[in-house]
């Protein structure tokens, strides 16, 4: 018994010391970016400090100065992923609800498609996708980022999931009862009771375009519609080269959100990734 | 003549078909039209050449080491992956180790896949960069006489390219992974206990059989994602994959076909045509292969006892 007990320290021992490792290997780069984009180019070439400086305005005047406009992508950013958030999730409920409360013929086709959707590296056609829109005159127009969600199947995967769990058939009869229509009561009724869900989608939709690059960066064009991740690219041009505070200002300013948006989201976000993935 | 009325479940999932349809199938098939031409965004018209340009791909030395760039990256990555999720769930829902604060690990590990890949990639770009934090606290300490250039090593650059895939993703995964396992009924593990069952033996012949279906769906997304990585190799060096084109990605050496002075979308099509084939019949073929056929069968079952449940309790 005694070395059984001994045993679970040392294992715990270890198990802590692991922990922190991979605590150090996370916190502390996030760490560093943080306190660089608080200190002058000056005081980072010196040494590496773990606390604050009070260089951040000199740093943020000196990005704006050189033409970078990082309010105008921050702007930017918000309004492409609200929007997005607000196509994919309804559309994706809209979608998986016609897949739980519906019986139709292809129905058991149409939500094993979804499936391999999700499984289904769709960005490679972005070239295909490019020249179409080019002929539609919508590169360089979010529209082009925008209405693909309607068709999000991560979204609908994740809908379909989380309806399962949540429809009150006696609900939906009521409605019927009472002679809304079938989208009256998906609107009126559905929806309401779907909004916990809805906000697990909608911030991990949000996420996803905030920090998306490569689609943005190939459909468009114009500097004053760049996302912060284009501006990112902008920021390792020559100009910022050797001005390592304000590259870390920048880098802070599209980083910082998402960290704080997740201090307050954090229990609803992690408790929704492996919604999708593991069934209840 | 009598007309059928439309079920209205397709009302429900007409806007996804259609917007399926204009958005994804339809930039797919002209994706592989265009691998069929030799167009350019200069030129207003373009030829059909047949599978031209899937010879000149692979008679290209330059497209087979960055399809294996991307393997190599990938693999180096995922294995990691999902040996420390593995590692950590365990960890956490070990009662015999009983971790405290679960919750607060759990958050922090998640955090970095929610930051922008773009930004972390510079993060660390600037930790290694020449002047960067990496090389003054090496010097400092006496581990080198002199600053590195990093990047110009080929295997410190992969490695890199690597560690920051491994960064951003081994917290998601091992949330999966632990959700997958606290889903495991108790009276299992109990069950092999009496029967004097070592905790490994619980690991390997309760924990992973039962883990399967999730792990396939893992391997699955994640090659997916490995397979179009772009942001990471783009943004860490030059933007064509220096030192020596070694992270130079499939989807990498794609944006370039397109990015160059002329503008080459056909050519650029037949990489996206490759890649997209070489990963659609990976993933699928191991998701048709692996996936547990009793999981569906039981699906069903389950389905129906959850209906009959609710509408007992309200009745």
């Amino acid at each position: 018994m005694n070395s059984y007990k001994l045993g679970t320290y040392v294992l715990r021992f270890f198990s802590y010391i692991l922990l922190f490792i991979l605590l150090l290997i996370v916190i502390v780069p996030i760490w560093l970016l943080v306190v660089n984009a608080t200190r002058s180019t000056t005081e980072i070439q010196q040494g590496i400090s773990l606390f604050p400086s009070t260089h951040i305005v000199e740093n943020y005047s000196f990005l704006g100065g050189r033409g970078l406009d990082l309010p105008r992508g921050f702007v930017n950013s918000l309004f492409l992923a609200t929007a997005s958030v607000v196509v994919s999730v309804y559309f994706g409920l809209l979608t998986a609800y016609g897949i739980v409360v519906y019986n139709f013929p292809g129905k058991k086709l149409f939500s094993n498609f979804i499936v391999v959707l999700v499984m289904i590296p769709m960005q490679l056609s972005i070239i295909g996708f490019y020249q179409y829109m080019s002929k539609l005159g919508l590169t360089d127009n979010y529209a082009a980022l925008i209405l693909p969600q309607i068709a999000s199947a991560g979204t609908v995967f994740f809908a379909k999931q989380y309806l399962e769990s949540l429809i009150v058939w006696d609900l939906i009869d009521a409605g019927r009862i009472d002679g809304a229509s079938e989208l009256g009561i998906f609107h009126s009724i559905m929806l309401p009771i779907a909004v916990p869900g809805a906000a697990t989608m909608g911030i991990f939709a949000f996420v996803g375009s905030w920090n998306n690059f490569f689609t943005p960066f190939i459909l468009i064009s114009s500097k004053d519609k760049y996302t912060l991740p284009m501006l990112i690219q902008t920021l390792r041009g020559d100009v910022y080269r050797t001005e390592y505070g304000a590259i870390y200002l920048g880098l802070a300013i599209t980083v910082v959100p998402i960290i704080i948006l997740y201090a307050i989201f954090s229990r609803y976000i992690v408790s929704g990734i492996a919604m999708g993935a593991v069934k209840e | 003549m009598k007309l059928k009325k439309i079920p209205t479940g397709y009302l429900f999932i007409a806007p996804f078909i259609i917007g399926f349809l204009v958005f994804g199938i339809y930039p797919v098939l002209n994706t592989i039209g265009l691998s069929f031409t030799n167009t350019t965004l200069m030129s207003k018209t373009s030829e059909f050449i047949g599978l031209d340009n899937f010879k000149r791909l692979f008679a290209d030395a330059v497209f087979i080491k960055a399809v294996g760039n991307t393997w190599l990256i990938w693999s180096l990555n995922f294995i990691p992956q999902i040996g420390f999720a593995l590692l950590l769930s365990v960890m956490f829902t070990n009662a015999r180790l009983n971790i405290k604060a679960k919750g607060i690990w759990r958050a922090v590990f998640y955090l970095p896949n929610l930051m922008m890949p773009a930004a972390v990639t510079a993060l660390f770009g600037a930790i290694f960069s020449y002047y960067g934090p990496a090389n003054q606290l090496l010097v400092r300490a006496g581990f080198l006489s002199e600053a590195l250039r990093f990047f110009d090593s080929v295997a410190f650059a992969r490695g890199m390219v690597v560690f920051i895939n491994w960064w951003t993703w081994f917290g998601q995964t091992m949330i999966i992974v632990m959700a997958g396992m606290t889903s495991i009924p108790l009276p299992l593990y109990e069950a092999a206990m009496v029967d004097g069952a070592s905790a490994w033996q619980m690991f390997t012949k309760i924990t992973l059989p039962l883990l399967k279906p999730i792990l396939v769906f893992i391997f699955v997304t994640a090659l997916t994602g490995g397979m179009q990585m772009f942001d990471i190799p783009y943004l860490l060096t030059d933007g064509r994959g220096a030192p020596e084109s070694s992270i130079q990605t499939s989807v990498l050496l794609m944006f370039l076909k397109f990015n160059s002075s002329k503008g080459h979308i056909g050519a650029a099509s037949s990489v996206g045509v490759l890649i997209f084939i070489m990963t659609t019949v990976c993933a699928l073929g191991i998701f048709y292969f692996l996936r547990d056929k009793e999981m569906d069968d039981a699906k069903p079952a389950k389905k129906s006892f959850f209906k009959k449940n609710t509408e007992e309790s309200q009745s």
